[in-house]
């Protein structure tokens, strides 16, 4: 006898939906059959640091905007998504197939590079591709598992730049996360959590900057005017080609400032709950 | 409404096998497994993909000539680099054992990468490590220029490479869902892509079907490229016959019986 009921008990059952999805993470077929995976299983308020760290890069990125939206609404009233941390040691190549697929004639002069230039980038890399293969298949086992649930879900890259600033997944050196639920439909597409977030101009000016092509006007004089308003041709507006101190100084202010500077407050605590499972 | 003849004359018999290999019933039975390929197919196009962005080809190949050029191809293959031999040589057996082959290829790793800077390449905060080392005019690489020393003209957009990966996961869970015996294959794919499967593509993976009672991918001998089915089975020709003309008897006259036993037995 029982009676489930209010938010808890999804929350609990969504925690075991993950374990059974990390259970396919695990079982994924690989090409090689040498890739280490991991993966792991967050959510309530372990996700502050997350939701943090997330919070800057938003600002700069839509994509990530939409991720950070969606996942701190839903945090914030009570409906906290689980997150699957899912990681794999791709960085060097211990297979000697010398295929040239990362760009060098051998695995050796690959390794030698990674050595040097291992986590540079803001996903990582380099990387061996036959093992970021390996990587994508079980992360879309992931998804799949999470489908076969009836979960709403995402692979994000944006939690998985989270996940590398605060030292998630210490051991694994590309890093994705898959956020699940809360138990309803369209969580991560159509985006409900960001209704109104997003004004009808703002829209209009991003569909502009991503898709030009849409806009431009008879091209046959070589400079062609831009259809941005509905008088558009008085006065024409045309588009230009610059570099722009501005966006690159706020990327450069998002990654080496303000995201270090949350980075500071929360990897210390994150470094030590490893250690302690590594201890145990 | 028009009405077909067939569908008013809706019966029939089919009866399906494993045993002979090629015959009718094994033909039929092949048909089934072609039959799941193209429902994988719905979710290789359906895998998650970056930013949503096309860029898997795949392509079907069935029949046992064409099972045996791919065959050839990564026995070829295997003998170009020692740590490939063994395994690939391996695998190429696996290949004559499989119903239907998978090619499934990215369109865009070599070419139009995902720009995004993420760094995954090369590990570096830009797209530079790809575009240094690709022939490329104001990032529109050129890929006019089709020969190669290495076996994949790398380097590659390895977030193009992850959603090829996706591909292959889905493909792999639906046909784990269909119970139709699958794995990815390294040595496949090299073989498809040097035969021009998925010919718009920098990088293909094989994902091999079958649906037989022992799953052609797992469980196999030392030796494998020497010792495996098709060799037992004409290893079987070559002794029996021989040891059918050994000996002689006209069997309508006379048939060599055991010796009785002084108990009455045989």
């Amino acid at each position: 006898m029982g009676h489930l009921i209010g938010k808890q008990y999804k929350l609990d059952h969504l925690i075991e939906v993950a374990k059974n999805i990390v259970h396919a993470v695990h079982k994924a077929p690989q090409i090689t059959g040498k890739t280490e995976v991991e993966a792991e299983i967050i959510w309530g308020e372990d996700l502050e640091p997350i939701i943090e760290v997330m919070g800057p890069v938003a600002n700069v990125m839509r994509y990530v905007k939409w991720d950070y939206e969606t996942i701190k609404n839903c945090y914030e009233k009570g409906e906290s998504p689980v997150i699957i941390n899912i990681g794999a040691k791709v960085s060097r190549s211990n297979l000697n197939w010398n295929c040239g697929a990362c760009g060098f004639d051998t695995c050796k002069e690959f390794n030698a590079y990674s050595k040097e230039y291992r986590g540079g980038g803001q996903l990582g890399g380099p990387t061996c591709n036959w093992k970021m293969l390996d990587y994508a298949i079980a992360c879309d086992w992931a998804c799949a598992a999470a489908w076969q649930y009836r979960v709403d879900n995402r692979i994000m890259g944006s939690v998985g730049f989270a996940l590398m600033a605060l030292g998630y997944l210490p051991d694994m050196d590309v890093k994705l996360g898959l956020a699940l639920g809360p138990p309803r439909d369209m969580v991560y597409f159509n985006r409900e959590e960001m209704h109104k977030s997003m004004s009808y101009e703002l829209d209009k000016q991003d569909l502009i900057n991503c898709v030009p092509t849409m806009f431009t006007c008879f091209p046959g004089g070589g400079m062609p005017m831009y259809k941005t308003k509905d008088d558009w041709w008085a006065p024409p507006e045309f588009m230009g080609i610059q570099y722009s101190p501005l966006v690159m100084e706020v990327m450069q202010q998002v990654l080496f400032e303000q995201v270090p500077e949350i980075v500071v407050k929360h990897a210390g605590k994150i470094e030590a709950r490893y250690k302690e499972r590594k201890i145990k | 409404m028009k009405k077909y003849v067939e569908d008013l004359d809706f019966r029939g018999e089919e009866f399906v096998g494993e045993w002979t290999p090629w015959s009718p019933q094994d033909i039929r039975r092949k048909k089934g497994v072609l039959e799941s390929a193209r429902v994988i197919l719905n979710s290789v196009f359906t895998a998650p993909f970056a930013g949503g962005v096309p860029s898997i080809e795949a392509q079907i190949v069935y029949g046992q000539e064409e099972l045996e050029a791919v065959a050839r191809k990564v026995e070829e293959i295997a003998h170009t680099q020692e740590s490939w031999k063994e395994a690939f040589l391996y695998e190429a057996v696996m290949v004559r054992d499989s119903d239907v082959i998978l090619f499934i290829g990215n369109t865009r790793c070599h070419e139009t990468p995902l720009d995004a800077g993420c760094g995954l390449c090369g590990g570096t905060l830009d797209c530079g490590y790809f575009y240094e080392k690709k022939t490329h005019r104001y990032g529109l690489v050129d890929i006019t220029d089709r020969s190669s020393s290495r076996m994949i003209n790398g380097p590659l957009c390895t977030a193009r490479v992850g959603d090829l990966g996706y591909a292959v996961g889905s493909a792999l869970w639906t046909a784990h869902t269909l119970m139709v015996d699958a794995r990815p294959f390294a040595s496949i794919g090299m073989a498809g892509q040097k035969l021009g499967y998925c010919h718009n593509s920098g990088m293909v993976v094989a994902v091999p079907l079958a649906a037989k009672a022992k799953n052609p991918y797992v469980d196999v001998n030392v030796d494998y490229h020497l010792i495996n089915m098709d060799k037992v089975l004409d290893n079987t020709r070559k002794i029996y016959n021989t040891a059918r003309i050994i000996r002689g008897f006209d069997y309508r006259k006379w048939i060599p019986k055991p010796k009785k036993t002084e108990e009455g037995g045989e």
